[in-house]
């Protein structure tokens, strides 16, 4: 398990980045960078190599769906693995982002274990 | 028949099922297949291959299942998935080949029913139970740590100071779904970090207030003055558990709540049950009917009448049918566009208005100046001037706009008036019916507050002297109940507002005898019943035989008419004995511009308000004449006009002297006319009137200042303060 990859986690709320933050803590990913937002995000996601985006659903400007399809549409970043944060599953956002090429996705609120075991599948994937 | 792109697809569906790396969809593997099956089922659609859909459709419900973790028995839920897409090869090869494009599909739907559960789940809300969630609640209080608490507490109320903001722009402009979604947010970033602080209560509550805008941004409610009652009350509930938490973690005494969450939340609730109202823009017809004036389908029948040339409105084709009155149709449009007109609007503090319409003032002063700068060289480049001059219609179009932003209806001045017209004529015993017209009327709302106190009064007058009582107004055969009429138009550049009574008119004898003893006529020749209506508002002048509790105490009609005249307003009255009284005022629209002429004696420069002129000449000799008691007079169109020489008035040393060789301009005061002679007139200006301080306030003859083109001063002329300087009143 490589706990050395790089995580971005997108949140327009500071209070939950930290959170996500501890909570990758606790299950040993250190490597973590934020954006505020998803216009934020793309310009990270250019200027360096992200190994998985955990990304809020409802931000202001950019949208995480938004996001997701813009990072689908650019061929340099296409493969990156996405983790959708939504509040609640409702089905019709889940499945939409589905659609979109979602790698997974995670309801808030959630457990360190659960956002490992979340983590973990998308990697092994990888290979 | 055979659909090469639907053949396309489904084998495309089939190779990625056989690509895939272990017999398991995933969610990025989901995902492909849905767009895979939607593009199957956008093929199949136009050439009706139900079987086909029908099959698609089981597989994205096997699909979903596996986004959402529902699947009791994966493998089988796999094989069944791969039935299915053989299936759908085999309808699409026999129908091809056969022509028959129907399949015996049923058992493949049987097959997805046992491994989904029989209905696909409606519930969303068994997902978000799903044990996860359950976990983290007792997981949460691990990750509780102080920093994050104090952060949450101060980006929390950061957020919610954005509420109040951004709620205030919603109930100005409730149908914009980017202002509920700012509104949204906050709430829906709130509850989500207060669920991981374990935090239940402020969680529930952003929870339920974030269902509520939910619905509304989806369009299933209507936002209503309630509805945004309900979420600033949430919104400061949820502030007040947030400052109960940080008293909590700085240890200070916690400040008990003072607000019963279990009733916001059956508010919240109920709020959310509320149907959603009219939709904001009706059509004509959709109004009509709601007031019961047609059936729909009446309208139903215009509107098709209305298609067939020569086209027509939906209003003329009911109104030649004779289904409505032009008025029910005009009071219908009217409601329409007060629709319209309430969806568009927004608050904004008159302070930042009043300081915008000030810099346009300045502009147009500025921009004149450079007009006039430019105009002086005489090699000016031709096309700086014709900029200047596009520069010169934007910006008096912009001075336009600007204050029109400033005007608003009169309505609201009138429904005070109503209102006290009610109370007065209860407190004197008669019975009062009040009828406004022209209520959208609109004027500068600085002067709302400054024609309220004459209108009041003249309104006191109507229904205390004007109006009779009961009695008395059965014996003269009236209905028992009186009429007052309220009206508003705009005349010209000026607002009319009317006051109408039906009451006992106004007794010309009576205020003539009244005039003579107080020594303020002499003689009754020539007087119309104008002139003798309008000497009740003359000071000492009262026609009540009584004081009575509401008017007659002393401030009679003379205070009104000051009032009116300061705001450059005017007032006539008309009545007619036993019919009733109509007093009518009319006032500049704003009184923050004036039109004016630009006059020059000597080296000065005066304005004197459009308004008052008459006319302007040069007189021939013989017009101009030394009268017996009168002085120096000009014969003006068969009227013999006194003339004033403004230099005499001011002190100053003219240029011209001869009114043959200045000029004459005839200038109307309250109730007279007279010449004033200046130099010379330099032209028409809209100027900004600027106040000369408090200081120079009551200067007689002079209203006020203007900065001209060239940036000097003119001294704004007051007609009736110049004629009463020149009869050597002072």
């Amino acid at each position: 398990m490589d706990l050395q990859i790089k995580i971005l986690v997108v949140d327009d709320f500071a209070t939950m980045r930290k959170v996500i933050r501890n909570l990758l803590k606790q299950v040993g990913y250190e490597n973590i960078v934020e954006a505020e937002d998803g216009v934020t995000a793309l310009r990270t996601l250019k200027s360096q190599k992200i190994d998985l985006i955990i990304s809020d659903w409802n931000m202001p400007n950019m949208t995480g769906l938004e996001l997701l399809k813009a990072v689908r549409a650019d061929e340099e970043i296409k493969t990156t693995p996405f983790l959708m944060v939504t509040a609640e599953a409702l089905q019709d956002n889940v499945i939409t982002a589905v659609k979109a090429g979602v790698s997974n996705y995670i309801v808030k609120p959630f457990t360190a274990e659960v956002l490992n075991e979340k983590i973990k599948k998308i990697i092994e994937k990888l290979g | 028949m055979n659909d090469s792109a639907l053949t396309k697809s489904i084998n495309d569906l089939a190779s990625d099922l056989v690509f895939l790396d272990a017999r398991e969809i995933d969610i990025p593997s989901s995902g492909k297949f849905m767009n895979r099956l939607e593009a199957i089922v956008k093929t199949a659609e136009p050439l009706n291959m139900n079987a086909v859909i029908h099959v698609a459709a089981g597989l994205n419900h096997i699909l979903e299942k596996i986004i959402f973790d529902n699947l009791q028995d994966r493998e089988l839920g796999f094989s069944t998935f791969e039935k299915g897409i053989a299936l759908m090869q085999e309808i699409n090869d026999n129908c091809g080949q056969t022509g028959n494009c129907s399949g015996d599909i049923q058992p493949f739907l049987d097959a997805v029913a046992s491994v989904t559960g029989v209905v696909v789940s409606a519930d969303p809300a068994r997902v978000s139970d799903a044990p996860e969630a359950a976990q983290a609640s007792e997981e949460a209080v691990q990750i509780q740590d102080v920093s994050l608490v104090k952060d949450f507490i101060s980006e929390g109320l950061e957020y919610i100071d954005e509420i109040e903001v951004n709620i205030l722009n919603l109930e100005q402009n409730p149908d914009n779904i980017e202002t509920i979604n700012t509104i949204f947010r906050p709430f829906h970033s709130i509850k989500g970090v207060a669920s991981f602080l374990n935090l239940e209560k402020i969680r529930d509550l952003a929870h339920n207030l974030e269902n509520l805008l939910d619905k509304a941004r989806n369009m299933e409610l209507h936002i209503t003055p309630p509805l945004i009652d309900v979420v600033l009350d949430g919104a400061d509930a949820l502030k007040a558990m947030i400052l109960q938490l940080k008293d909590q973690i700085e240890n200070q005494p916690v400040k008990p709540l003072n607000i019963d969450l279990r009733v916001l939340a059956q508010r919240i609730l109920s709020a959310e049950k509320s149907e959603k109202e009219l939709p904001p823009n009706r059509k004509l017809g959709e109004i009509l009917v709601g007031d019961g004036l047609v059936t729909q389908d009446d309208v139903n029948l215009a509107v098709k009448a209305a298609q067939v040339p020569p086209q027509k409105k939906i209003g003329e084709v009911l109104i030649e049918e004779g289904k409505v009155t032009p008025r029910q149709v005009s009071q219908a449009l009217r409601k329409q566009t007060e629709q319209a007109t309430d969806a568009s609007t927004l608050r904004v503090d008159v302070h930042k208005l009043d300081d915008l319409i000030d810099m346009v003032g300045e502009l147009v002063i500025t921009q004149s100046m450079i007009q006039e700068d430019l105009s002086k060289q005489i090699n000016a480049d031709k096309n700086l001037m014709r900029d200047i001059a596009l520069f010169f219609r934007i910006t008096s179009s912009l001075q336009r706009t600007s204050m029109s932003l400033r005007m608003i209806p009169i309505r609201q001045t009138f429904q005070r008036m109503s209102r006290l017209i009610r109370d007065l004529a209860k407190n004197a015993g008669k019975a009062v019916i009040v009828e406004m017209h022209g209520e959208e009327t609109e004027i500068d709302r600085n002067m709302v507050d400054e024609i309220y106190n004459p209108l009041v009064h003249m309104v006191r007058n109507s229904v205390d002297h004007g109006l009779e009582t009961p009695e008395e107004r059965i014996n003269t055969g009236k209905p028992e109940k009186g009429l007052i009429i309220l009206r508003a138009y705009h005349r010209g550049g000026n607002i009319v507002i009317e006051i109408s009574d039906d009451g006992r008119g106004l007794n010309k004898q009576k205020i003539i005898d009244k005039a003579m003893k107080k020594g303020l006529i002499s003689n009754t020749e020539n007087l119309s019943d104008q002139d003798a209506f309008k000497m009740i508002l003359l000071p000492g002048l009262s026609t009540a035989e009584k004081v009575t509790d509401v008017s007659g105490r002393g401030v009679g009609m003379d205070v009104v008419k000051q009032a009116v005249e300061k705001m450059r307003g005017k007032i006539e009255i008309d009545s007619t004995q036993g019919k009733g009284t109509t007093f009518s005022t009319s006032f500049p629209l704003t009184l923050a511009i004036i039109d004016g002429m630009m006059v020059k004696v000597g080296q000065e420069i005066y304005v004197i308000p459009t308004m008052a002129i008459r006319q302007a000449l040069r007189p021939a000799k013989e017009h101009h004449n030394l009268v017996v008691n009168k002085g120096e007079t000009i014969h003006v169109m068969g009227q013999l006009l006194p003339l004033v020489r403004l230099y005499d008035l001011f002190g100053i040393e003219p240029v011209k002297r001869d009114p043959g060789e200045a000029i004459v301009v005839v200038v109307e005061g309250e109730n007279r006319a007279k010449c004033l002679l200046v130099d010379e007139i330099i032209g028409k200006a809209e100027v900004v009137i600027k106040s000369l301080g408090a200081g120079l306030k009551h200067i007689k003859g002079v209203s006020g200042g203007a900065i001209l083109g060239d940036g000097r001063i003119g001294l704004i002329l007051d007609p009736e303060g110049i004629f009463e300087l020149s009869e050597g009143k002072t």
